[in-house]
C-alpha cells in the first residue's frame, strides 16, 4: 500500500532482517512518542492521588510511591462537601450543555446541509460559499461584538448565549454536504411519487441513511462542547452555571490554588470524553478528516 | 392560508426553508458582528458615551509596542507550529501507514489522547511541569542533566518553547490522523507502478506520496495558519492569566482579550480584531492565488 | 444502533451525575448544591490584572483552605430582619459578607424603625467586577451595595454620580477622625466620595526576628535601622553570620508589584499616575532609585526575586516558611497571611517601620485595598449609605474590621486606644512579636498616598509585566527600562 511495501515475493533474506530491524525501529519510535505523549496525563493522574500540597513540595513527577498515595482526593470530590457540590454542578452543566448542544447543532446543520445539497435553485451556490466564507474569519475575531450582543440580546449567563453562535457550524455542515452528495437522489423522486411532503423526505427518508454522518458529527461535536473555555467563560456570569473547564480554572487562584480538587477533577472530566473515544474511535476518525481527504 | 400552506410545502420553497437558520445565524451571528467589529474599530465606546474617533484606534495600534509584542509573537508561534506539526506527522502518518509498525491502534489511541483533553487541564499540567521551582519535572530533568535550574515561564525561548510544546504535545497526534486518511485515498497502483520503474522509497515518497498529500497538505496547513495566529488559550493557562513577564506569552487574541474584556475598551479591541482579520484574509488570498484550488471544486 | 447505543451511554453518564450531585447532601439537594456554587476563590485571571500586590483586595479572604471549605457554607447568606429594607450586596470575599451580616444585626438594635435585610453574595473575583460593570452599564442588575477591590476601582467609579452614590453627606460625621488620604484614593474626578475603605494598608518591614536572633542579631539591631543603607547593611551582617548558604537571602523583591516603588515614591512625596488630573511619568527619581537598589541587592545576592513575582503567593509563604528570605515590607494586612497560612510561625516576626531614603521622610504607604459602594440602582440609596457609612467607619465596625478581618483600621482615633490596640486576644496581637497598631501609630503621620486613577492599570501591568523583569531579572539598565515604560504609558494619556 504505501511506498515501503516490497513487492511481494521478491524479498531477499537480507532484506528481511532489514525490514526486521526497520521494524523494529519504528515501532520503538512509536513507544517513544506515545510514552512522551500520555506522561503528563499519567503524571496528573498519579498526582491526582496525592495531597495537593505534594504537588507543590515535589512537582509533577512520576513517583510511583505507594505509600504516599491515597484515594483521599477523589473521595473529597465525590463526598458531601462544598467543593463535591460544587465540581458535580459543573460537571451537570458541560453534560447539560453538550447534549443540547449535540442535539440542536447536529440537527440545525442536517437540515441546512440538505437544503444545500438536495436541491437545485438559483441562490444554493452562492449560500454554499457563505458557509465556506464563515470558516475564513476566525471566531476570535467576532468575540468582542458577539459579546457586546449577547448583552443586548440578554443572552448573556444562558445556555442559548453559549450554543446559538455555534449551532451553524460550517465545518458541521460541510460534512455532512460531504456524505449526502454520495446519496442517491431518486430516493427523493420515489418519495414524493409515495406522497411524501419535502420535509417528511427530509426527515423519515434521508435521516435515518445519514445515521453514520451523525454519529461523527455527534462526537466532535460533544468533544468541542466539552472542553470549549474561551466563549462559555464571556457569556457564563453566575458561578452556578459554570461548565467544568470555567469551573476547574477558577479553583486556580493567586491566593492559594485548591490543587487537591484540581487535579482529581481534572483527571476525572476527561473520562467522558477518553469513554466516547475510545468506544466510537472510528467515528471520531472519520469526522476529524473528513475535510481534510476531501476539502 | 391554504395558498401560502401550498407554497411552504412546495418543491420551490423547501430548500429556502430548509437554510433558513443557517440564513439567519449567518445574519445575527457572523454578518452583524463582523459588521460591529469594523464600526467599534472607530470608536471609543465608555461608560459615558461612544464617540467615533476615526482611525485613532488604528493610529494608536501602529505605535503600540505591546501589541508588536502580541504580532511577533503569533507569527513566530504559527511558523514554528508549521515547521514542526506538518513535516513530522506527515513523517509519523507515512511510517503507521506502513507494515513496518506494530502495534498501531495502540500507538494511534496514544497519540490521540490529548486532543481530548480540555485546554484548561493541559496547560495547567504544563504549567506545573514548567514551574520554575527545583521539583518542576522540567528542572528535575535540566538538574539531572547537570545544567541546573531556569526560570522556563519567564525567558522568552524556554517560554516559546513551552507553547509549542503544548501545541505539538495536542496536535501531533491528530495531523498525523489527518495524513493518514489522506495516504489511504492515494490509489495503490501508482506505487506498483514506480516499483516497476525501480524507485527507490525516498523517490517514491518525494514524487508519489508528496504530490498526491497535496489536498491534505493544504488543509493541514490552512488550518494550522489560522490556530496558530488565533492561538490564546493555551497561553492563558501557560501563564494562568492573560498577562506573562515580559509578554513573552501575549498572542494577538490574547491582547484583544485583554484590551476589550478586561480593560473594557471595545474600540481598541475591535482594531486589534481588524488586524487579524485582515492578516487572515491575506493569507486566504494568497492562498487562493498558489493553489487556485478552491473555487473551481467548490462551485 | 451506534446512534442508540450513544445516546443511551450520554443519558446514563448524566443520570449518574446527577445522582452523585444529589447522593452527597442529604439535607436537600439542591440547595447544597447551589451552595458550593458562590464559594469560589476568585477566578484565576483575578491575578493577572491585579497581579500586582498593590491590589490585597481579592486576598483578604482565606476560602483557600480545606478546613473553611469543608464547612457547609452558603452562597448567598442573608441577614437582618426579613421585614425590613431589603438590599443586595456583592463582594468577592467571603468576610467581608459576614462582615456586614455581623454590623446589620447590630444596626437593627439600634435603629428598630429601619431595619435591614441583607442578601451578600460572593462572586469569584474577575466575575463580580465584570458582572458590576455590565449591571452598571445596562441599568439594571446591580446590586444595592458592592465591594470595589481599588485595581478595578477607576472602571466602576468612572460612571461617577451615573453609576454611583456619593457619601460626602454620610460620611461626614466620621470623617475627622479617618485618614484622608483613603478617603481621597476612592474618589472620582468629580471630587465626591465615592467609596468607604475598610483599611490603610499601611506598609511596615516585616522581620523573622528569631532567625535573626540565631545569627547573633538582636532587636535593638532592627530598631537601630533608619534608612536603607542601614537596612542593607543589618542584612550583609546577617548573611556573613549564616556564612551566605545557596539560596538564602536577606529580602526579596518584587517583578509581578509595585510596592517597593509605592514606597519609594511615599517617601519623596512623588506620585506616578500625577494625581487625579495630572499627567502620568514613571520616570521618577524615587522609582529610579529603588529600582537601582533593588538590582543591585539582587546582583550582590542580598536580595532574591520573589518566586512567582511577588510574596503574597503560595510559592512566596513557602519562601518565607523555608527561611529563604528573612524580611521584606508589605502591608499590615499581610499579617493575615501569617494566621492563614504561616501558622507555624507564630512567634517569630516582629513588625518595624520601613526603612527610608534619606531621614525625616515619610516611611509608610496605603497600599491596596477594597472601597464598598452604593449603587444608583439601590432601593433605598439614603438608608444604604447610611448604613454603609456606619457599618464601616464607627467604631463599632472598626471593632470588628480588626478582629474579624486583622486590617489596620482607618480611624486614627482608636490607633492609640489600649482596649483596642492592646487586646491580647486578638491574634494578631498574639501572633508577633510587638503591637502591630503600636507600630502604626508610631508612623502615624508618615504615611504617604499614591493615587489610584484611570491610568494606574496600565503603570501597574507594564511595571509587572515587562518593566520590573526586564530591570530585576534580566538585569537591564534602570533609565532604559523607565523610558520604554513610559512609552506604554504616554500612549494611553
Amino acid at each position: 500500500m504505501a511506498e515501503t511495501t516490497s513487492v511481494k515475493g521478491k524479498e531477499t533474506g537480507g532484506m528481511k532482517a532489514k525490514r526486521n530491524i526497520l521494524t523494529v525501529f519504528s515501532t520503538a519510535l512509536f513507544a517513544v512518542l506515545s510514552f512522551l505523549i500520555v506522561y503528563p496525563l499519567f503524571a496528573g493522574l498519579i498526582a491526582s492521588f496525592r495531597p495537593g500540597t505534594e504537588l507543590i513540595r515535589r512537582g509533577l513527577s512520576i513517583n510511583l510511591d505507594f505509600s504516599t498515595m491515597t484515594l483521599n482526593n477523589y473521595t473529597y470530590l465525590f463526598g458531601n462537601n462544598v467543593d463535591g457540590h460544587k465540581y458535580f454542578m459543573w460537571y451537570k452543566n458541560s453534560l447539560i450543555l453538550m447534549l443540547v448542544t449535540v442535539f440542536l447543532t447536529l440537527l440545525v446543520c442536517y437540515i441546512v446541509a440538505y437544503g444545500l445539497t438536495m436541491y437545485n435553485y438559483k441562490l444554493k451556490n452562492f449560500l454554499f460559499f457563505l458557509v465556506i466564507a464563515t470558516m475564513m474569519v476566525p471566531f476570535e475575531i467576532l468575540i468582542l461584538p458577539l459579546y457586546k450582543e449577547m448583552i443586548n440580546l440578554k443572552l448573556v449567563d444562558t445556555i442559548w448565549g453559549v450554543m446559538l453562535p455555534g449551532i451553524c457550524g460550517a465545518s458541521t455542515i460541510f460534512f455532512f454536504r460531504q456524505y449526502m452528495s454520495g446519496l442517491p437522489k431518486d430516493l427523493l423522486d420515489a418519495g414524493r411519487i409515495d406522497g411524501a411532503t419535502e420535509y417528511g423526505i427530509c426527515f423519515k427518508i434521508m435521516m435515518p441513511i445519514t445515521k453514520p454522518a451523525f454519529a461523527a458529527m455527534a462526537i466532535l461535536c460533544a468533544m468541542g462542547s466539552w472542553n470549549n473555555v474561551l466563549w462559555p467563560m464571556l457569556v457564563y456570569r453566575s458561578a452556578e452555571k459554570f461548565t467544568l473547564p470555567i469551573g476547574l480554572n477558577t479553583l486556580l487562584t493567586p491566593y492559594g490554588n485548591n490543587y487537591d480538587v484540581l487535579i482529581a477533577g481534572s483527571m476525572f472530566g476527561i473520562l467522558p470524553v477518553f469513554i466516547i473515544f475510545l468506544c466510537f474511535q472510528r467515528y471520531f476518525i472519520e469526522g476529524m478528516t473528513a475535510g481534510a481527504v476531501k476539502g | 392560508m391554504n395558498k401560502f400552506k401550498k407554497f411552504f410545502y412546495s418543491q420551490k420553497a423547501a430548500p429556502y426553508v430548509f437554510v433558513l437558520p443557517f440564513i439567519i445565524s449567518f445574519l445575527l451571528f457572523w454578518i452583524y458582528p463582523l459588521c460591529s467589529t469594523i464600526t467599534m474599530s472607530f470608536q471609543d465606546i465608555k461608560p459615558t458615551g461612544t464617540e467615533w474617533v476615526g482611525v485613532s484606534n488604528f493610529q494608536k495600534l501602529l505605535k503600540d509596542k505591546t501589541f508588536h509584542t502580541a504580532i511577533l509573537n503569533s507569527f513566530q508561534y504559527m511558523v514554528l507550529t508549521l515547521v514542526l506539526l506538518i513535516p513530522f506527522p506527515m513523517f509519523f502518518a507515512v511510517l503507521m501507514d506502513s507494515r513496518l509498525v506494530k502495534a498501531k491502534g495502540f500507538w494511534k489511541a496514544c497519540l490521540y489522547v490529548p486532543a481530548l483533553t480540555s485546554v484548561v487541564i493541559s496547560g495547567t499540567l504544563f504549567r506545573l511541569m514548567f514551574s520554575e521551582y527545583p521539583t518542576g519535572q522540567m528542572n528535575v530533568i535540566t538538574t539531572a542533566l547537570g545544567l541546573g535550574t531556569f526560570k522556563w515561564l519567564k525567558m522568552k525561548a524556554t517560554g516559546l518553547g513551552a507553547l509549542l510544546l503544548v501545541a505539538c504535545w495536542r496536535w501531533t497526534g491528530v495531523n498525523m490522523l489527518y495524513f493518514i486518511s489522506g495516504l489511504k485515498a492515494i490509489d495503490t497502483a501508482m506505487y506498483e507502478a514506480a516499483d516497476i520503474d525501480g524507485a527507490t522509497a525516498w523517490q517514491k515518497f518525494r514524487y508519489v506520496t508528496i504530490p498526491l498529500l497535496k489536498p491534505t497538505t493544504v488543509y493541514v496547513l490552512t488550518i494550522s495558519v489560522y490556530a496558530g495566529l488565533a492561538m490564546f488559550m493555551e497561553s492563558y493557562m501557560l501563564w494562568a492569566g492573560p498577562d506573562s513577564p515580559n509578554n513573552i506569552g501575549l498572542t494577538i487574541v490574547g491582547y484583544l482579550y485583554k484590551r476589550g474584556i478586561t480593560k473594557n475598551q471595545l474600540g481598541y479591541g475591535s482594531a486589534v480584531g481588524i488586524v487579524l482579520l485582515v492578516i487572515a484574509l491575506a493569507i486566504n488570498i494568497v492562498q487562493l492565488v498558489v493553489n487556485g484550488t478552491l473555487g473551481k471544486e467548490e462551485d | 444502533m451506534k446512534k442508540k447505543v450513544l445516546a443511551t451511554l450520554l443519558t446514563a453518564a448524566m443520570l449518574a451525575t446527577t445522582l452523585a450531585g444529589c447522593g452527597g447532601g442529604d439535607a436537600g439537594s439542591a440547595p447544597a448544591a447551589d451552595g458550593g456554587a458562590a464559594e469560589e476563590a476568585p477566578a484565576a485571571d483575578a491575578g493577572s490584572d491585579d497581579g500586582a500586590a498593590a491590589d490585597d483586595g481579592a486576598a483578604e479572604e482565606a476560602p483557600a483552605d480545606d478546613a473553611a471549605a469543608a464547612e457547609e457554607e452558603i452562597p448567598t447568606a442573608t441577614f437582618g430582619d426579613p421585614n425590613g429594607t431589603h438590599m443586595e450586596m456583592w463582594t468577592f470575599v467571603e468576610i467581608h459578607g459576614q462582615h456586614y451580616g455581623n454590623m446589620v444585626e447590630k444596626w437593627n438594635e439600634q435603629n428598630p424603625d429601619r431595619t435591614i435585610e441583607i442578601t451578600c453574595t460572593t462572586y469569584p473575583y474577575a466575575d463580580m467586577h465584570t458582572k458590576l460593570l455590565t449591571s452598571l452599564n445596562a441599568g439594571t442588575g446591580a446590586p444595592d451595595i458592592c465591594d470595589v477591590e481599588i485595581g478595578q476601582f477607576p472602571n466602576v467609579v468612572a460612571g461617577l454620580d451615573t453609576w454611583l452614590v456619593p457619601q460626602n453627606d454620610t460620611a461626614a460625621p466620621y470623617l475627622d477622625t479617618m485618614v484622608k488620604a483613603r478617603m481621597d484614593v476612592y474618589s472620582g474626578t468629580d471630587g465626591n466620595y465615592y467609596g468607604i475603605p475598610y483599611h490603610v494598608g499601611a506598609t511596615v518591614m516585616y522581620y523573622n526576628l528569631a532567625a535573626l536572633e540565631e545569627a547573633g542579631l538582636s532587636q535593638a539591631d532592627v530598631d537601630a535601622v533608619v534608612t536603607w543603607d542601614d537596612y542593607a547593611a543589618l542584612g550583609e551582617k546577617y548573611l556573613e553570620a549564616i556564612g551566605r548558604p545557596e539560596g538564602k537571602h536577606w529580602t526579596s523583591v518584587d517583578t509581578a508589584g509595585c510596592d517597593w516603588q509605592w514606597i519609594a515614591m511615599a517617601e519623596y512625596g512623588e506620585d506616578w499616575t500625577g494625581g487625579m488630573d495630572g499627567t502620568a511619568n514613571v520616570q521618577l527619581e524615587s522609582v529610579k532609585k529603588m529600582c537601582t537598589m533593588e538590582q543591585e541587592w539582587v546582583n550582590s545576592g542580598l536580595a532574591m526575586v520573589s518566586p512567582d513575582g511577588h510574596v503574597d503567593l503560595e510559592a512566596g509563604f513557602q519562601n518565607i516558611l523555608d527561611h529563604n528570605i528573612v524580611s521584606f515590607p508589605k502591608a499590615m494586612w499581610y499579617m493575615s497571611r501569617f494566621t492563614n497560612y504561616m501558622p507555624e510561625e507564630k512567634g517569630n516576626w516582629y513588625i518595624a517601620k520601613c526603612p527610608v531614603f534619606e531621614a525625616g521622610q515619610k516611611c509608610s504607604v496605603g497600599i491596596g485595598g477594597t472601597g464598598t459602594v452604593v449603587t444608583q440602582q439601590a432601593v433605598d440609596k439614603d438608608l444604604a449609605s447610611e448604613f454603609l457609612c456606619w457599618a464601616k467607619m464607627s467604631e463599632e465596625g472598626e471593632q470588628l474590621i480588626w478582629d474579624n478581618l486583622g486590617f489596620d483600621v482607618c480611624n486614627t482615633v482608636l490607633w492609640n486606644d489600649d482596649a483596642f490596640a492592646h487586646d491580647d486576644n486578638n491574634q494578631y496581637n498574639q501572633f508577633f512579636r510587638n503591637y502591630p497598631y503600636d507600630v502604626l501609630y508610631s508612623i502615624k503621620d508618615d504615611i504617604g498616598t499614591v493615587y489610584t486613577t484611570a491610568i494606574s492599570p496600565t503603570i501597574n501591568e507594564q511595571m509587572c509585566n515587562v518593566t520590573l523583569n526586564d530591570i530585576l531579572e534580566n538585569g537591564m539598565d534602570v533609565d532604559e527600562a523607565l523610558q520604554a515604560a513610559q512609552d506604554v504609558v504616554d500612549l494611553e494619556q
